[in-house]
């Protein structure tokens, strides 16, 4: 390039130039944008197809070959789930379990992070080290006393055993996300309520919990899809009373096994409302999800 | 003052601190001390003191060993894919087109799907008879019969679809959170490259790469534990079949305590698993540290 004449090939090339570079970094840009929609339908793809296949009639779910677009738009299958497995019962029981653990997880967890964020003792740092390393410990390790203790104390199959479990999970994952928020709310606050009278559990419960709503709604949200989620302790713990919508929906493809569409309908009924949900509340997921891994 | 800092923590933090005691230290303790003893679920008052011989027996199954190299092959495939596709998808929408952000809230969704809906999902389309994966690789002219792989029942791929469900679940969380690491570097770093004459690729190599590095440690790190203890996808995928060349450590020990009732050998091998798995979260931790601690 340097051996250009400067002055004059500069102002002849420039806008030629110009124009090569803006169409490679078009074409460049078209690439991207044409990659990132593909790569974004792959992963929402199954999705729509599971959606798409629960809106079939329910002999064209198994059909060979398969088809992508319904030849017609019927509720049959959300129907037909019903009277194959008393699914809404399951519903029940799932929706039952999951809010009263996250209510029950998230003051107990708002409560010892509060502990934990204010008073730094070394006590403290022991109970967070603790809260911390429990959250490693696999699932299924922990089920297997958990089993038991719930057996020994006569709570198989019920929802109280459910939300037990899921409260104490959800407990160490609270503290860790609530310490964050409490952290970040200057002392001065809770020293102002101690001089208008407040006692510390007042000044908690009146003026630190009001201001650290988004990060209860975050800790709510991240516990409540834990319980709603949770697949293995469901199964382990409750046979028929207690039984959530998880170990039903699972049960379509062992006893019905050539009658997937009801299963389908059960599956979008089951996340569904959850995903639009998070749709709307996706700031608030963003912040639990990077809060872990993203500090600062 | 009425009470000491450390005190007022211990109160804050008892009620969570007594739940966490019940629920997931003395579980802990059951399941260490149940390890040493043969304890049949279908027979408890033959329990026995055994010493380490449910460690032995489980270390030297050939079962157990198996089910520890699945895990193993699970936990670096469906991570290692993840992480590969995740980046991809995190650098393309840090570009910043128009619409970028829509395809990332779009993403954002399947986060809150449930693992058991993704296996039932994969269940349906890799179905050998009616599912769409086959069908749609004999249109493409890749199988010559599109009943030809047998993904479920074939021991060959069995493992391989379960992680091609992992995947397919988890890639949208690895990508949330490189996405927040890639927007948290310093747009004064890429300037600075920019006026040492660096090209795109030793940009990305020399700039992106280590800056990243912290998030994406603790991203894989978060994915590793999430993936050795996986249960819901491979139990609704495969339950460990055929044979058991999908069986992983988490399926395994459900059996060894539902089907077999073994408590003592199935808590051997869970204290094993959470041995091994606090290893390797301990060696992940120490790379994290130490990198983030010189910057400071």
């Amino acid at each position: 390039m340097s051996n250009y004449p400067v002055a004059e090939t500069n102002r002849q090339m420039k806008p030629n130039q110009s124009f090569h570079l803006q169409l490679k970094k078009r074409t460049w840009k078209v690439f991207i944008i044409l990659l990132t929609c593909f790569l974004a339908l792959l992963f929402l793809g199954p999705y729509i197809y599971l959606l798409l296949t629960s809106l079939k009639p329910s002999s064209e779910a198994v059909s060979s070959p398969p088809t992508l677009w319904p030849s017609k738009f019927t509720f049959e299958s959300y129907i037909g789930m019903f009277e194959y497995l008393p699914i809404g019962k399951y519903f029940v029981n799932s929706l039952v379990a999951a809010v009263a653990s996250t209510a029950l997880s998230v003051f107990l967890g708002a409560l010892g992070a509060y502990g934990l964020s204010r008073f730094s003792s070394k006590i403290g740092n022991v109970f967070l080290l603790f809260t911390l390393s429990i959250r490693m410990v696999p699932m299924i390790s922990i089920a297997i006393p958990m089993y038991m203790i719930i057996q020994n104390i006569g709570l198989i199959d019920t929802k109280l055993a459910l939300i037990l479990v899921y409260t104490s999970i959800n407990v160490p994952f609270a503290i860790w996300l609530m310490i964050g928020f409490f952290d970040s709310i200057p002392k001065e606050f809770d020293e102002a309520a101690r001089v208008d009278g407040c006692s510390r559990f007042g000044a908690f419960m009146k003026v630190i919990l009001p201001i650290s709503l988004p990060g209860l709604a975050t800790t709510s949200i991240f516990t409540f899809m834990l319980a709603w989620n949770d697949f293995l302790f469901a199964l382990l713990m409750t046979s028929t009373e207690a039984k959530t919508a998880t170990v039903g929906i699972s049960e379509f493809l062992t006893a019905y096994n050539l009658d997937l569409g009801p299963m389908t309908a059960a599956a979008v009924s089951f996340s569904l409302p959850v995903m639009i949900f998070s749709f709307f509340v996706q700031r608030y997921i963003v912040s639990g999800m990077t809060l872990g891994a993203v500090k600062e | 003052m009425k009470y000491t800092n450390s005190k007022l923590s211990i109160l804050f933090f008892l009620p969570a601190g007594l739940f966490m005691g019940v629920f997931l230290l003395y579980p802990l303790f059951l399941l260490v001390k149940d390890s040493l003893f043969t304890y049949n679920l279908l027979d408890p008052a033959a329990k026995q003191f055994v010493g380490l011989t449910n460690y032995v027996s489980a270390l030297t199954s050939e079962r157990f060993l198996q089910s520890t190299w699945n895990t193993v092959i699970y936990i670096v495939g469906a991570v290692g894919t993840e992480f590969v596709l995740g980046l991809l998808l995190a650098l393309l929408l840090n570009t910043g087109f128009r619409g970028s952000q829509s395809i990332r809230t779009l993403l954002l969704a399947p986060l809150m799907l449930a693992p058991l809906v993704s296996g039932l999902i994969w269940k349906f389309m890799l179905n050998d008879q009616f599912g769409v994966i086959n069908w749609g690789l004999y249109k493409l002219g890749i199988l010559s019969d599109p009943h030809q792989v047998l993904w479920l029942s074939d021991s060959k791929y069995a493992l391989l679809s379960t992680i091609i469900a992992d995947v397919w679940l988890t890639t949208p969380f690895m990508m949330l959170v490189l996405l927040a690491g890639l927007q948290g570097i310093p747009k004064g770093l890429y300037e600075a490259s920019q006026i040492d004459g660096a090209n795109k690729w030793q940009t990305f190599r020399y700039v992106t790469l280590p800056s990243l590095a912290p998030v994406a440690i603790v991203a894989v790190l978060i994915r590793m534990i999430d993936a050795a203890r996986t249960f819901d996808i491979v139990w609704v995928l495969t339950k460990g079949g055929p044979g058991f060349s999908s069986e992983v450590l988490s399926t395994y020990m459900y059996k060894m305590l539902t089907r077999y009732g073994q408590v003592g050998e199935a808590s051997a091998m869970a204290v094993i698993f959470i041995v091994l798995l606090l290893a390797l979260s301990s060696f992940f931790i120490s790379k994290i540290w130490s990198p983030s601690h010189e910057k400071k």
